[in-house]
């Protein structure tokens, strides 16, 4: 366990995972207050590796839960093994004759049944899914709900009172308290409004773009190879690709991507030639290609590029905007928007 | 320190923010386990456990920073506060801008009878109360907070309000007439600021902060008249603008009994064309796959031998509806229209959510799902509902959907947005859409208007258009039959 925030940046850092003090602040909180985390924010940011990276640090275990539409209880929590069940019956047929061997009448033999009619309904029949895993577990583990927004609303409710308490209600069987809490973590895209009472729950954190400076290094520490300008070069336009109005912009994995890839061709400085050739490992839509390959001269230049940046700061009054990144943006124009509504 | 949280939490309440108990108790506990030296972790903290949207972050951040620091030391570059706009920030610029020009507005305002009317009044009143006493540090706010009765009782003698409650209440967010603005009495009393201060420096606060609280309570002692004279000119622009009376005749729509017949049969057709899509769930019923588990489970009671099939098939899900609905002149012909459309739909699916806007935009689906044809369209043209003599405003009805009914949105919600995309030159708002379009299943357009007259005369038709899945010009019935009718085949197989 950690002491302070500075020690959870630092064991972060050993994991190769680069963040800013915020993230870090919510992260020891969570397990002092033993909270789960939900983390909402674009695609590409870094949310499911945090999990990965805190279980890393902490030396613990990761259990993973995925969701999809359609993910049910049965899925998530438990399921009973109908099949054991069976099986477990068919083969004790013998045994269980043997049992009624010296009952006089049938009342009693019913009676006698009922004292152990829980053995089909025990813990043995019981198939773990992730949460149950996670709770049974004997050493405590991180606890990975992943893109919960992509899951059904109804599926929420299951997930309350382990979020809460760390139990869960099997009706057969009665409550199972998890052992040692785990640390649980939620990523959501923001596709959808995820309820009230979960969000009570957790601890909230939207991640966004890192800043110019913690890009770079996450750059040279994922990517050790490249060279420092380079690495700068492909910062820096980046960034200015994410000013662009785009419907996707690319985030910390496609700043990756690009530059693993420009590495692997050698590049030593970025041309616009490499750049349009690699336009479709940092651009997901045609829409958003064409876009960016109009203005492409001008994000790659330096000198024109500083003037474009402020053109487009003066058309768009979006001085404190381009700052920021999209994800944020979106937010801003509407409170911009509320002011002059005013 | 609890009580500097919970008035921070008040002002956040106050800004819309909701926070629940519980989440106050998890900010506090949070606190005990970093402390408050640091200002970014106290800021990390109280919004991790108090902020759980993300829109609410600006505001959060804006918030924070005023509240946690002396105006005068807001990083000048951070673009000081689009949020506040309404409460506190203004003000504080204001105060800045003009001082000279209030000083001798101070002298005639020693006091001064003043029409607000509620809505204003609301925003207002937390203005002058000590939330707004803002010292340069945390520490600072909790040196001063230990004697917050005092300061309270100070400010009090400050700032007299007598509110004189007249007659009803007005509804919130609506401009309210004459007869429902209320008397503020306003008393400055500039010995009371002696008071405090002397108070203060009996009770051994830093010298520092006497100084910058002084600073601050002249400042805003000024800025407390150039509000009021802010309000009063803002009143009386209200009250000139609801001199006009509103045509009370509903133009409430007619159709021949040929249109009837066609639209009737139109939504016949709609009503058996609608299958329903695939829900993940599976349901037990007469027909469908095996649903092995059950079965095995069933079969028990037979020696394991599976006697009783059970079968399961996923269940029809209907697809939900999301409608908005132009109803300014320019498409009033369609709007009605479409109305009649909506109203026939919404006993026809799971749920259908009508909104309509001019510049506003409000929820209708509760007057349609309750009252019959006529009186629901005479509603919505009745002027009651919504301002029909405002200009339309696309960005701003977005905008509002945007606040209050986003959540509204499902993956399995289709979106229809009935109007000609002419927003009079205010912002689009395209992102919105856009936001809208993430959200939902699929977004479609439909306009009265032909492609080729989009590009005139301020049309924001171009930038709305490539971020629907569909736009369709729909100028009659038997074109807007056709357009639905593809339209629930895809929202049902996309």
């Amino acid at each position: 366990m950690f002491d302070s925030i500075d020690q959870v940046i630092a064991a972060l850092q050993g994991q190769q995972y680069i963040c800013e003090r915020k993230l870090a602040t919510v992260v020891f909180l969570a397990l002092k207050m033993q909270k789960p985390i939900l983390i909402e924010g674009p695609a590409g940011v870094g949310k499911t590796e945090l999990a990965k990276v805190v279980a890393g640090t902490l030396g613990r275990p990761l259990i993973r839960l995925q969701c999809y539409g359609g993910l049910d209880e049965t899925r998530a929590l438990y399921e009973w093994e109908y099949g054991k069940q069976l099986l477990y019956t068919q083969i004790l047929r013998d045994k269980i004759g043997h049992f009624f061997n010296d009952i006089p009448d049938l009342p009693t033999a019913v009676a006698h049944l009922h004292r152990h009619d829980d053995v089909f309904f025990s813990e043995h029949f019981i198939v773990r899914r992730p949460i149950l895993q996670a709770l049974t577990a004997p050493e405590p583990v991180v606890l990975l709900i992943d893109e919960i927004d992509r899951a059904e609303e109804q599926f929420e409710a299951f997930l309350l009172e382990v979020l809460s308490d760390f139990q869960v209600t099997i009706p057969e069987i009665g409550t199972i308290v998890a052992r040692q809490p785990p640390f649980v973590c939620i990523t959501g895209n923001n596709t959808r409004e995820l309820s009230d009472a979960l969000k009570r729950r957790c601890l909230h954190l939207a991640l966004g773009y890192p800043d110019e400076a913690r890009e770079l290094a996450i750059v040279r520490l994922k990517v050790p190879e490249i060279s420092a300008t380079l690495a700068q070069q492909v910062v820096t336009v980046i960034r200015r690709i994410r000013t662009l109005d785009l419907r996707k912009a690319p985030s910390i994995s496609e700043t990756l991507d690009w530059a693993q890839a420009l590495l692997l061709l050698h590049a030593t400085s970025l041309t616009p030639e490499l750049a349009d050739e690699t336009l479709q490992l940092i651009v997901k839509y045609d829409r958003d290609a064409q876009k960016v390959r109009d203005q492409l001269p001008a994000l790659l230049d330096d000198a024109t590029a500083a003037e474009w940046q402020t053109n487009r700061n003066r058309a768009d009054n979006l001085d404190l905007q381009v700052q920021r990144d999209r994800y944020r943006h979106h937010e801003a124009a509407y409170f911009r928007s509320r002011r002059d509504d005013s | 320190m609890d009580r500097v949280i919970n008035r921070f939490i008040t002002i956040l309440k106050h800004n819309g923010v909701s926070i629940s108990p519980s989440e106050t108790i998890d900010a506090l506990r949070g606190l005990t386990h970093v402390g408050v030296a640091d200002r970014e972790t106290v800021r990390a903290v109280l919004g991790s456990t108090l902020i759980k949207d993300t829109r609410d972050i600006p505001v959060f951040d804006e918030l924070f920073d005023i509240f946690f620091s002396l105006p005068g030391r807001m990083p000048t570059d951070a673009a000081p506060s689009d949020v506040l706009a309404q409460s506190t920030a203004r003000p504080i610029e204001q105060a800045q801008h003009d001082a000279a020009e209030r000083r001798t507005l101070l002298d005639d305002t020693a006091r001064e009878d003043v029409r607000l009317d509620t809505e204003r009044l609301a925003a207002f009143t937390p203005a002058p109360d000590p939330d707004r006493l803002d010292v340069p540090t945390l520490s600072h706010a909790l040196v001063l907070n230990q004697h917050a009765a005092l300061l309270d009782e100070v400010l009090r003698q400050v700032y007299h309000l007598h509110v004189k409650q007249a007659g009803r209440h007005a509804r919130p967010g609506q401009l309210s007439p004459i007869r429902t603005t209320e008397e503020i009495d306003l008393q400055v009393s500039g010995g009371a600021l002696h008071a405090v201060l002397n108070d203060l420096r009996d009770l051994g606060v830093d010298e520092d902060v006497i100084t910058e609280l002084a600073q601050r309570l002249h400042a805003q002692k000024h800025d407390l008249t150039g509000l009021l004279r802010r309000y009063l000119a803002r009143g009386g622009a209200l009250l000139r603008r609801a001199v006009p009376p509103l045509d009370p005749v509903p133009p409430v729509s007619t159709f021949t009994a040929a249109e009837r017949h066609q639209m009737e049969e139109l939504i016949r057709r709609l009503g058996r064309q609608m299958r329903g899509a695939l829900s993940y769930r599976r349901a037990i019923d007469q027909r469908g796959h095996m649903h092995v588990a059950r079965t095995v489970r069933n079969s028990l009671k037979y020696d394991g031998i599976p006697f009783s099939p059970v079968l399961a098939r996923r269940r029809d899900e209907r697809p939900r509806l999301v409608v908005l609905c132009d109803v300014s002149l320019s498409v009033r012909h369609t709007a009605r229209f479409m109305l009649h459309v909506l109203y026939s739909l919404q006993s026809l699916f799971e749920q259908v959510r009508s909104f309509v806007f001019v510049s506003d935009l409000v929820e209708v689906s509760t007057h349609f799902a309750q009252m019959d044809i006529e009186s629901a369209i005479g509603i919505v043209f009745g002027g009651t509902l919504i301002d029909h003599d405002a200009s339309s405003n696309y960005g701003r009805a977005l905008d509002i959907f945007y606040t209050q009914h986003l959540a509204a949105i499902t993956r399995r919600s289709t979106v229809i947005i009935l109007g000609d995309g002419r927003g009079n030159g205010n912002p689009p708002n395209a992102w919105i859409l856009e936001e809208i379009r993430r959200r939902a299943k699929q977004v479609i357009w439909l306009t009265p208007e032909a492609r080729g007259s989009w590009q005139l005369a301020g049309s924001d038709m171009p930038v709305y258009a490539p971020i629907c899945q569909r736009v369709e010009v729909v100028r009659n019935l038997d074109q807007l039959g056709k357009v639905t009718e593809d339209l629930f085949r895809y929202a049902v197989h996309p």
